[in-house]
């Protein structure tokens, strides 16, 4: 029997980011498959089924969600909240990946219920080294919430 | 508020005045003087409401910019550490030895610019939050400090004094970074000292509280004090000893929140000593 790896789901804007964290999964040796997310609306419409991703299952969730905090259109937290406030996705883990060190940023995104803040590093092998430990703990270690019924 | 009384003499005024009132008007008073008063104090009112909207939009537009500064300018500095770092790991074999160099450069280059966006980013922390002043511990925090850069360079051969029983009120947060700071400075300019020599305690001048951190490292010219607290200034080389140039001018922003003042005596070789006081001990 198949097991099909549920995937990560990337929330950046940046090319630049998230063709450094494919290069990253892929050095970790993390090989769920990859879907990315431009901006806020477009994680939404993925998540909830909507516009061009009509009609796909939504309860097949990402393993994890790893978000920016800052997006067009809808802010990393705005999608976060949005993420909470719907039965369909509120378990989803969510991991806020930013450069920002803020403290208000981080209070914000624990007030709204993000399971993890992690701090994108300047230094690649550093980045490496982070995205390694996000895999390992969120693939490997952490039992995901288990699957809805329909 | 004006205060209109019939008690006249200036010392009843100053009385007043120092209670709190915004002006004193002894009584008998005309109509006319007491409405040439009030209006002056509503134009006062008016300029001062003007003030306080400029100020808050100038702190806004300033945590608006340090939020860019933190996001924006990080993102293109991964890219050009990563990238290079691509080059080297994937291309490595078919690059020659100089290329290699450039690439390394690019990465050193890179990992400086990010250093210097932090450290920037706290200083203006360092303006932005509010101040919660409490009883502290000195010497404590001293002890925390200084047994923190132990553990990273346990090897250096050290003497250090750090005295009992000093205490005063702030923001234990930034005296903490204040004095991290100054005793790491003290640590890292003595690094070329057989024995590094580090004292931190308080004279007294006056009733004033003056506590010092002297230590025998490189010292400096003392023509150049000036320039000491200034951010991004250095009195020396990054290849003699490493820095942003923003230690000092977050002490300095650090101390003078708390009212208080630093200085310095130092000569070139003969180590220096920081001093500060911070303002009312009450």
């Amino acid at each position: 029997m198949m097991i099909r790896e549920r995937p990560i789901f990337l929330v950046e804007d940046n090319d630049d980011d998230a063709e450094l964290a494919v290069m990253a999964f892929h050095r970790a040796k993390i090989t769920n498959p990859l879907i990315r997310a431009r901006d806020g609306v477009e994680a939404l419409d993925y998540l909830f089924g909507r516009g061009e991703h009509g009609g796909r299952d939504v309860s097949d969730l990402p393993a994890v969600a790893l978000l920016d905090l800052q997006l067009p259109k809808l802010s990393g937290l705005e999608v976060l909240k949005a993420i909470r406030a719907d039965d369909r996705t509120k378990h989803l883990p969510i991991i806020i990946l930013t450069s920002s060190n803020e403290d208000k940023d981080r209070l914000s995104a624990y007030d709204q219920f993000a399971n993890s803040y992690v701090l994108k590093p300047v230094d690649y092998d550093q980045f490496v080294a982070t995205v390694l430990q996000l895999g390992l703990y969120w693939m490997v270690l952490n039992a995901p919430p288990p699957r809805k019924e329909i | 508020m004006i205060l209109l009384s019939a008690r006249a003499g200036e010392e009843s005024t100053v009385e007043g005045l120092e209670a709190g009132a915004d002006d004193y008007l002894a009584k008998p008073f005309s109509a006319r003087e007491l409405l040439a008063r009030v209006r002056t104090h509503l134009e006062l009112a008016r300029v001062r409401r003007e003030w306080a909207i400029e100020l808050e939009q100038a702190n806004k537009e300033l945590e608006a910019f340090s939020y860019s500064v933190s996001h924006d300018l990080r993102a293109p500095l991964r890219s050009i550490d990563a990238f290079s770092k691509a080059l080297l790991d994937e291309y490595g074999e078919k690059l020659d030895e100089r290329a290699c160099h450039y690439l390394d450069r690019i990465r050193a280059g890179t990992q400086r610019m990010s250093a210097l966006i932090n450290d920037l980013l706290n200083l203006s922390r360092m303006t932005r939050t509010p101040l919660r002043k409490e009883s502290i511990s000195l010497t404590e925090l001293a002890r925390g400090v200084v047994a923190e850069l132990h553990t990273r360079e346990p090897s250096r051969n050290v003497a250090i004094e750090i005295a009992d029983g000093l205490s005063a009120r702030g923001d234990k947060r930034l005296i903490t970074i204040a004095l991290v700071n100054l005793l790491g400075n003290a640590w890292k300019y003595t690094a070329k000292r057989p024995e590094t020599q580090i004292a931190f305690g308080r004279e007294n001048k006056g009733n004033e509280a003056v506590f010092y951190v002297r230590d025998n490292g490189a010292g400096f010219d003392m023509a150049y004090a000036g320039k000491l607290f200034a951010p991004f200034q250095r009195l020396h080389l990054d290849s003699e000893f490493e820095g942003t140039g923003i230690g000092l001018a977050t002490v300095q922003r650090i101390i003078s929140r708390h009212g208080g003042r630093i200085w310095t005596e130092a000569a070139v070789d003969e180590g220096a000593t920081f001093f500060f006081t911070l303002g009312d001990m009450r």
